[in-house]
């Protein structure tokens, strides 16, 4: 190997190895979205736990409207239709308990760390 | 008064106990196309006394779920629609179909002669024994019977939404005592 071609590879290992420590940090802190499925009167999961800045996507695969109501008013999705869906970005850390206000039987819980 | 409620909701549910008892009318087990007409008209029962009860009933949490009974029974009826259409089933009208729109015509005669709270409760009661008896025929009778797939499967994703309004309206009629 010439000195020109190990400068090179040199560089070239050095950069995968920068690449590695900034895919590897922004996986750690880049927020996620989780997706709640609602279907057959249920949300699922019941019980979810994400980080702060984390979005959630509430997908309703019932046939007629619900919607994702916190107790306390932390969050209010209004009616999501039949098929359609609702994000929300958690900005708030604490343990939020939720329903659907159309069918209040519906009660899950959201963790926010 | 009292007797009213114990009357109609004989009769409204008579389609929905000879589709469960069987025997007590000799009742051949329904083909697809009758299991159709039947969540077509036990569907259409709770749409019509719920929009009465949207417009009657005094109580906000009786007005509330009787307009979500709408929204939802209308909801899976136009799923069942389009169910049927695609299987290119044409709903069939049978006994049990017909004595259950018998049923739902009395039930909303009684409940026009009723108002206030006589006419909560009345409606409250009825959709308790309503949800019960469609409940226990889609475990006992419909479900078993269903010889398509996705028929199948339709009426296994309509059951929890009959758990949840049955648990709904016996929390708003233990409210009502």
């Amino acid at each position: 190997m010439s000195f020109q071609h190990w400068r090179l590879a040199r560089r070239a290992r050095t950069a995968a190895v920068v690449l590695s420590v900034i895919a590897g940090s922004s996986a750690i802190a880049a927020p996620t979205t989780h997706t709640i499925l609602i279907e057959g009167m249920k949300f699922s999961p019941p019980t979810l736990e994400v980080k702060r800045g984390d979005s959630i996507v509430w997908v309703n695969k019932d046939m007629f409207p619900h919607d994702v109501t916190e107790q306390q008013g932390a969050f209010r999705s209004g009616a999501i239709p039949a098929q359609g869906s609702w994000k929300f970005v958690a900005t708030k850390r604490g343990q939020y308990s939720y329903e659907c206000s159309l069918h209040p039987v519906m009660k899950a819980t959201l963790v926010v760390k | 008064m009292k007797r009213m409620p114990k009357k109609l909701i004989a009769t409204a549910v008579a389609g929905l106990l000879a589709a469960v008892g069987g025997m007590a009318v000799a009742q051949p087990a329904p083909n697809d196309a009758q299991i159709a007409g039947i969540v077509v008209a036990a569907n259409s029962v709770d749409v019509d006394a719920g929009k009465l009860a949207e417009a009657v009933a005094s109580g906000k949490e009786v007005k509330a779920f009787a307009h979500q009974m709408v929204v939802d029974h209308t909801g899976v009826n136009q799923q069942a629609g389009a169910l049927v259409k695609k299987l290119n089933i044409a709903p069939e009208e049978s006994d049990v179909s017909k004595s259950l729109r018998k049923g739902g015509d009395d039930n909303i005669a009684k409940l026009k002669t009723l108002s206030g709270k006589a006419f909560d409760k009345a409606y409250v009661d009825q959709e308790v024994t309503y949800h019960q008896a469609v409940l226990d025929a889609l475990d006992k009778t419909l479900i078993a019977n269903a010889k398509n797939a996705e028929l199948k499967d339709l009426l296994v994703k309509v059951r929890p939404a009959f758990v949840a309004h049955l648990e709904h309206a016996k929390h708003i009629q233990a409210s009502l005592k």
